[in-house]
């Protein structure tokens, strides 16, 4: 981490080799059709911050800040050119679908049969509700430091990680 | 018999090789970088790009040779002719090489070179090269050396 933020290449290299899939996964399910936008806006702003970085213990609370950030933002603007635009309220997923997460939104087992659904599943969420099932059930945060990473208050959190939840096992239902 | 551990297919953004290699040039700010689209498949522009000892030195035209010296997996040691002439010491570099991704440093200068399929008949590259002593001169003028480099590049493909 020292020599990455030194600019030696082989070690940024390295370091991307860790940090891209992560971020795009972060970006993934927050941004979905915005996604790689999302994620190649926050590789960029990491990379090019990493120097003024002073503790590299706090790299990854770091960059999950900003990954969350930028594919908040970009689904955010996505949505309001949609709505000037006349079109539904429905992010249209173009994100891919990735690796496993294990995760159990709501404590609600998936069926891997119907798994590619999650994207139409959460494109019918809010992106600030996408980014707290992130922070939570996918980065498995706590509930005070999903409020520190979103700058929000932990009651927010509850709320709107209740809200999500019971949204997302609502709509995954049959 | 219990049911089977179940999980979830989660979407991901897809980073290319190239938004990595630019995210990488926007940490070393001294860096020249420059993108282009070469009419060719990705098989075929990177068996030129990324063949180091026989595809770099046909376009650019400040490498006469290099030479893999030692490989451990993507882990590679180089040498390559001296920038200084014929008779100067040669360059010694290390390197991580895969598929579509080149990154090598030596002690005076830095190299990245990525290659990302756009469809089955094109194909996005991007190269930085710099020089940890020449600041910004050194970012203007290998500006100018691998945009040539580039485009020497798509002809090879392209031909």
């Amino acid at each position: 981490m020292r020599a990455a933020q030194g600019g030696d290449v082989l070690a940024l290299s390295l370091l991307m080799d860790r940090l891209a899939p992560w971020i795009a996964r972060i970006c993934g399910g927050i941004a979905l059709e915005q996604a790689d936008d999302a994620a190649q806006e926050a590789l960029l702003q990491v990379f090019r911050d990493l120097s003024t970085l002073r503790e590299p213990a706090a790299l990854r609370g770091w960059a999950r800040r900003i990954a969350v950030r930028e594919a908040v933002r970009h689904a955010q603007r996505a949505r309001q050119e949609r709505g000037r635009a006349g079109g539904g309220d429905v992010d249209q997923s173009g994100a891919h679908v990735g690796g496993h997460a294990g995760a159990h939104l709501g404590g609600r087992a998936i069926d891997p049969g119907v798994a590619p659904d999650v994207r139409a599943v959460l494109a019918q969420l809010a992106p600030e509700q996408r980014a707290i099932l992130v922070l939570r059930d996918l980065e498995g945060l706590s509930e005070d430091e999903a409020a520190e990473q979103l700058g929000v208050a932990k009651g927010t959190v509850k709320s709107r990680l209740f809200r999500a939840r019971e949204a997302f096992v609502r709509r995954w239902s049959p | 018999m219990s049911a089977p551990e179940r999980t979830l297919s989660w979407p991901s953004a897809d980073v290319s090789a190239v938004a990595r290699l630019r995210a990488i040039a926007a940490a070393r700010p001294h860096l020249a970088y420059r993108e282009h689209t070469i009419a060719a498949p990705f098989e075929r522009v990177w068996s030129i790009f990324g063949d180091l000892e026989h595809g770099v030195p046909r376009f650019d035209r400040y490498v006469r040779w290099i030479r893999i010296t030692a490989r451990d997996g993507e882990r590679l040691r180089l040498e390559s002719n001296s920038p200084f002439g014929r008779f100067g010491p040669p360059m010694r570099f290390e390197a991580i090489h895969r598929p579509g991704w080149c990154v090598m440093r030596s002690f005076e200068s830095e190299v990245g070179m990525a290659a990302t399929p756009i469809d089955a008949r094109s194909t996005r590259v991007a190269h930085f090269e710099g020089s940890r002593f020449l600041g910004r001169f050194g970012r203007w003028w290998f500006g100018r050396t691998i945009e040539g480099e580039l485009e020497t590049l798509g002809r090879l493909c392209e031909a």
